[in-house]
């Protein structure tokens, strides 16, 4: 048992250090780690996993807070987006077709991975011309990167497609089980033109609401197994920490380069599991 | 508002961020104190209190982003900025709907 607990543990450092240097929840690591390396049920890996997207987003929201690289008004204008979004996806579980949304899905991130690719050289965007809303809600952000050793001023454009984005990326995390971070970082990146920083860690601070819902259905239905969430949660949580500082010092252009080949993976996976089944 | 080096404009932070700063630092510790002690109790094997323990430590966790919100919403009421105010309470009533018709099934 001891051993079983080390492993899990680690693991969850692990997938904590990629989880907050990306932006991304952990999922795409915990539940194939849980369930073909310890040969724990699915339900179990699942619910595991949507306790770790809370420890990612807390244990690395501290760091990026005080840094100032969460755009906090952003985060919350986008949540209503996401928490909307899970919720029709909730409602609709089982009305919907699975393997089109699956391919939708896929294709959609296969896009923005190669228009990310496309993008890889960029350290920081042109101007952005903030829209209406933008103005008036003031979403602007400022931060010091400590990377570049200057400090970084932004505007954020294009609210409302980036909000619709979030809508159908909350949905597809509840129809699917998917996407906690994966939507969500491109979506600010390259539609809202923010900056890839600024946008992994403010996708990172809003993962973890989307996943409290979630969480709290999988503790009510006894899913929430303390003995596997326990090691690994603990484990994510440190290693989220850990992360954070670490993003916190790489450049945005680096960065990207761990990201995309996740991206072009999880696209390839989603139309894998759309496909598969013909 | 802009003063001195990079340094210090990097550690300038707006009171909401280090409020939030604050309290998700506080949800993480107590959740990975209750955890650290509960999985070492499991190892020596007091089987009926710690699981008990680590199940404090996920709850806490849990909590702490819907604290975050509410938190948030409150912060935004005292200051008038009525729209995000709104917002996080259209977040919230979400986040509610969720828990209730997530448990349905």
């Amino acid at each position: 048992m001891v051993i079983t607990f080390i492993l899990v543990f680690v693991l969850g450092i692990l997938a904590g250090v990629v989880g907050a240097m990306l932006g991304l929840g952990g999922g795409i690591i915990i539940v194939p780690a849980l369930t073909l390396g310890f040969n724990m049920p699915m339900r179990t890996a699942v619910a595991a996993s949507t306790v770790c997207i809370i420890a990612t987003s807390t244990g690395a929201a501290v760091a990026f807070l005080r840094d100032r690289l969460t755009n906090t008004r952003v985060a919350i204008w986008l949540e209503m987006g996401t928490a909307t979004g899970a919720l029709t996806g909730a409602l609709l579980a089982g009305w919907v077709n699975q393997r089109l949304l699956f391919i939708l899905f896929g294709v959609l991130l296969a896009y923005s991975a190669y228009n990310m690719f496309r993008t890889r050289k960029e350290e920081h965007k042109k101007e952005v011309t903030p829209d209406a809303i933008s103005q008036r809600l003031r979403l602007k952000g400022s931060y010091y990167d400590k990377a570049l050793g200057r400090r970084i001023d932004y505007q954020v454009s294009r609210t409302i497609p980036g909000l619709i984005i979030m809508y159908f990326s909350g949905a597809a995390a509840g129809l699917l089980g998917i996407g906690a971070g994966i939507f969500k970082v491109p979506a600010m990146d390259q539609v809202m033109g923010m900056p890839f920083k600024a946008s992994s860690a403010t996708s990172n601070f809003m993962i973890g609401v989307t996943a409290a819902s979630g969480a709290v259905v999988y503790f009510a239905r006894g899913d929430v197994k303390p003995l596997v969430a326990g090691p690994v949660v603990l484990g994510v949580l440190i290693g989220a920490i850990l992360g954070a500082r670490l993003m916190v010092h790489m450049k945005a252009s680096k960065i990207r380069l761990f990201f995309m080949p996740i991206l072009a993976y999880t696209a390839i996976e989603m139309i894998y599991k759309g496909v598969k089944w013909w | 508002m802009v003063v001195g080096n990079g340094h210090e404009a990097g550690a300038e932070v707006h009171p909401i961020e280090l409020v939030l700063a604050r309290l998700l630092r506080l949800g993480s510790l107590i959740a990975a104190a209750l955890l650290t002690v509960g999985i070492a109790l499991m190892t020596m094997g007091m089987t009926v209190l710690a699981p008990k323990l680590i199940t404090a430590g996920l709850l806490v966790l849990l909590g702490t982003p819907v604290m975050r919100v509410v938190a948030a919403s409150i912060i935004f009421t005292k200051e008038r900025d009525w729209h995000f105010a709104f917002f996080s309470i259209v977040v919230l009533c979400a986040m509610a709907a969720g828990i209730y018709f997530g448990k349905g099934d």
